[in-house]
């Protein structure tokens, strides 16, 4: 058996080398460099534009306007060159095409726009009287006002959060080769099924017309989930000037055009007997909406999925605001989380329990939404694993008590938890006359190693080596998949790949005792063991390896298998240590525990990397991750890497991560859970719990910068 | 744009080359109109990459990223930012880490210049590569190739003494799926 096993990324070598070709090496014959245009207001029309300068730079082919862009039509975004209307700062007002990049740069920065601006409304602080409920947005369990009026102990605290954006290493890019009526698109895709039928829709040709590929993604983090207008725009401007055409994004222009994580404010109130058992839990939020969507994605699963607790009220509210439409960002409920975890935090010192004891008698095997019995759960375990691992025992609980040299030392934990998506997914194996394996499907690996998981359950369902197996993936041309987003990979496609690789194994096994010709012939199919690249007899007294029953088959065997599985729910359990600089207000992670329940591990190299990962996104969130905008332009200030901060090599201390790793029955993913969004939800809440305990200050607004520890 | 529109990097960076390119070609200047007179004159150029001389016409407003990338095909070299805030783009120059956006191609001539497409001899990767590959320190990949270019050069310079020490001189390079312990391992690996 592999999986289970720390087995090497299979696409290591050509990831390290240089040799894995991302969307934005990719260059063809003939091709064109789009460079877009980005408007300077938030609200209001433009008036005119132009394109003189813009046009008379040497090589440029055309300059796109709202005035004379391919008309195109989008049923998931607001489509920007249609029209004059402006609804977010950095909406694309242009775009300009050239043989080379330098032309098209250069072109960008000549066009001239002119506006008709209105006042803008940038954040949540300055629209609180449009707050509104939209549909389907609010979920009552029980009776939360008798629940709060039997509390003996009672917390209400308001929590927020900045947006973030997803800023992934690789920029965004798509390049789009027409053929007739058949297009071909390298895309920064986190969904390359999703991204043909998008581009299929939009350019009106039959689904089979359209390729999608992304064999490597250098990062999505959800904001390469859809297909964006930039995409489509790309796609129409190649195919109106007959040759293909490549757009990157700036990393400025991934401020306002991609996505991002909305800004977030909540109150959490709990309700509590004096033994710590929730009577009522009641969580409302407001995040920020766009003036073309009312999507929303920070979620209050946690409090719906997480507690016991049998009165539960979670109202999502909505302002609609002149920025761009946020959709999913890693761990969508982490923003939420961050407010239920602290909120129990602060109960626990109201009562006098230790925090993971308060959450150990409020643990539930039952969703407490529903009340359904969740397959599997095994959080208990979690937080033994890992306050064990950490020697939680020996904190004490008194706030400021304990101190290194100049600097305080807080120890704080958190309740990790997020849900993952399930979708029906299909992959063929085939086996070919030489004994090698080929298996392809349309879902994608964006860092998390699904090459390599899945060339480990090939190699075992098989019984062969892993280097006679080779994976493909994220080409239309294989058979469709899921989306690599929502933690869904892993827990959607496996059980394809799986029964496919198992019907190989039974046809080989079949040709096997079939042929006389084999030593193996007359043992019945269900008898023979495969392993190492052969087949055994019961007693193992006779054998034959796969290649010497396909080169006497001489012709391939292929098989392709469909399977869905069931959504599910991964928890877990993250201890922190910070160190507190009480001169400077700063803040550093020292130390960091996370056990978790994933179901199967399938592999527990690129399963660490997750938490660890995640872990630093947490430290990122709590401690320097945030957009500004500017209240008067609704623009962001921060467009760039130097002062939209992430989480560098010196701000991470060594992470253990610890896995329960016991199946999940109801899985097809051999017992895997989808997983990766775990890990991140409770480090900013554990983060200012260890603050808290480390300086006696309680900080309720992310990120937790040194001006708020220095008042 | 609108007359408030922000200071663009290009800008800068033109302004910036200008007495560099100066003794090389006519000092392009900032008006649209000089832009276009000057934007078609190509400067000849050699880089050497990898020890193959590449004899390359170009803009000497083109960066030595872009070079690599867009004219030698050599995409190892990523662009992140193109700011140098994110660190995917390091190469080594004379054995010397720096990032390729924020050089021009005509001011890298005369000089070894490395890639990751370099560290490989023949089939054998670099230890570097081999331990990022045995202490997984690579998810997505993306900033991979400047991590291990950044990695090379860190150990190179003596910069390993402790897990401290390479963290404080790897903070140039960004990793957003977060791989950081795992690279100073790599590091500490490759660095026996």
């Amino acid at each position: 058996m592999t999986v289970g096993r720390p087995v090497e990324r299979v696409d290591g070598r050509a990831k390290v080398t240089g040799g894995a070709r991302y969307t934005a090496d990719r260059t063809l014959p003939g091709m064109l460099y789009s460079y877009l245009v980005m408007g300077t207001i938030a609200r209001g029309r433009v008036t005119a534009v132009d394109t003189a300068a813009a046009r008379a730079v040497p090589g440029v082919v055309e300059v796109f306007t709202h005035e004379n862009a391919p008309r195109l039509t989008s049923d998931q975004h607001f489509m920007p060159l249609q029209g004059t209307q402006i609804h977010y700062n950095g909406q694309i007002v242009a775009i300009t095409v050239a043989t080379t990049l330098e032309q098209a740069q250069e072109a960008a920065e000549l066009v001239r726009v002119t506006y008709a601006p209105e006042t803008p409304k940038a954040v949540i602080a300055d629209a609180l009287t449009e707050v509104y409920l939209p549909a389907n947005q609010e979920v009552i369990v029980g009776d939360p006002t008798a629940g709060l009026a039997a509390a003996e102990v009672t917390v209400t605290q308001n929590y927020s959060s900045p947006p973030h954006h997803h800023n992934p290493i690789e920029p965004h890019a798509t390049v789009a080769q027409w053929d007739g009526d058949r297009l071909t698109v390298h895309e920064t895709s986190q969904g390359v099924v999703n991204a043909q039928r998008t581009f299929a829709t939009t350019f009106g040709i039959p689904q089979t017309n359209v390729r999608v590929l992304a064999p490597y993604l250098g990062g999505g983090f959800g904001g390469k989930s859809p297909v964006w207008p930039h995409s489509l725009l790309n796609a129409a401007i190649a195919r109106q000037l007959g040759r293909p055409a490549k757009m990157v994004l700036a990393r400025s222009q991934m401020y306002s055009i991609v996505s991002h994580r909305a800004e977030f404010r909540q109150q959490v109130t709990l309700g509590a007997k004096r033994d710590g058992t929730l009577t009522a839990l009641v969580h409302h939020s407001t995040q920020q909406l766009s003036r073309t969507s009312e999507n929303m994605y920070s979620h209050s699963i946690s409090s719906r999925m997480l507690y016991a607790c049998p009165n539960i009220h979670t109202r999502q509210q909505g302002v609609r605001l002149d920025v761009p439409t946020s959709r999913f960002m890693r761990s969508p409920q982490m923003a939420s989380h961050f407010g239920l975890e602290t909120a129990l935090d602060e109960l626990s010192y109201q009562l006098g329990i230790d925090p993971v004891e308060l959450r150990r008698r409020n643990y539930t095997d039952v969703n407490p939404t529903t009340g359904e019995r969740f397959s599997s759960r095994f959080l208990l375990d979690c937080y033994k694993l890992g306050a064990d691992a950490f020697g939680w025992s020996r904190r004490n609980p008194k706030p400021g008590s304990t101190r290194d040299g100049h600097e305080f030392v807080g120890w704080g934990m958190a309740t990790e938890a997020h849900d993952h998506n399930a979708n029906p997914s299909s992959a063929m194996v085939r086996m070919a006359a030489d004994g090698t394996v080929l298996s392809q499907t349309a879902t994608q690996d964006i860092g998390t190693g699904t090459y390599t998981v899945f060339t480990q359950v090939v190699a075992d369902a098989l019984g062969v080596p892993l280097n006679q197996v080779k994976v493909e993936l994220a080409d239309t041309n294989f058979p469709p998949a899921a989306l690599s987003a929502g933690s869904g990979t892993i827990a959607s496609v496996t059980g394809a790949v799986n029964a496919a690789a198992l019907a190989v194994r039974t046809a080989v096994v079949q040709l096997a005792v079939s042929n006389p010709a084999s030593p193996l012939h007359g043992v019945s199919v269900e008898r023979i063991i495969t392993q190492h690249g052969y087949l055994f007899s019961p007693d193992r007294s006779r054998r034959e390896s796969y290649r010497a029953v396909m080169a006497r088959h001489g012709a391939p065997v292929q098989n392709t298998s469909s399977m869905t599985n069931a959504r599910g729910y991964s928890t877990g359990a993250v201890f922190v240590e910070v160190r507190v600089d009480p001169r400077y207000g700063r803040v550093r992670v020292t130390r960091g525990v996370g056990a978790y329940d994933a179901g199967r591990v399938m592999n527990h190299k690129t399963a660490r990397s997750q938490v660890i990962g995640g872990f630093t996104w947490g430290i990122g969130n709590a401690l320097m991750e945030h957009t500004v905008l500017d209240r008067r332009t609704a623009r962001v200030v921060n467009p760039n890497l130097s002062t939209y901060l992430l989480a560098v090599n010196a701000d991470v201390p060594e992470i253990d991560a610890i896995f329960v790793n016991k199946p999940d029955p109801v899985s097809t993913a051999l017992g895997a859970r989808g997983f990766g969004e775990t890990p991140i939800t409770g480090v900013p809440a554990a983060i200012g719990n260890a603050i808290f305990h480390a300086t006696g200050r309680r900080i309720r607004d992310l990120p937790f910068t040194q001006d708020k520890l220095l008042y | 744009m609108t007359a408030d529109s922000e200071y663009k990097r290009r800008t800068v960076l033109k302004a910036g080359s200008a007495a560099v390119t100066a003794t090389l070609v006519a000092t392009p200047a900032a008006t649209p109109a000089a832009a276009a007179q000057t934007d078609s004159s190509s400067v000849d150029m050699t880089l050497r990459v990898n020890g193959r001389d590449h004899r390359l016409a170009v803009e000497p407003r083109v960066t030595l990223l872009d070079a690599l990338r867009e004219r030698l095909d050599l995409t190892g070299t990523k662009k992140g930012c193109d700011r140098g805030e994110c660190g995917a783009c390091t190469v080594l120059v004379d054995g010397r880490r720096i990032k390729s956006c924020l050089t021009l191609a005509v001011m890298r001539q005369n000089v070894e210049i490395t890639t990751i497409e370099g560290l490989v001899r023949g089939d054998k990767l670099h230890p570097l590569q081999e331990a990022f590959i045995r202490q997984d320190a690579l998810q997505c990949g993306g900033c991979t190739p400047g991590q291990i270019m950044s990695g090379v050069a860190c150990i190179s310079e003596g910069h390993t003494r402790s897990a401290d020490e390479i963290r404080e001189w790897m903070s140039g390079n960004l990793c957003r799926c977060a791989c950081y312990p795992n690279i100073v391992a790599a590091i500490q690996d490759a660095a026996k």
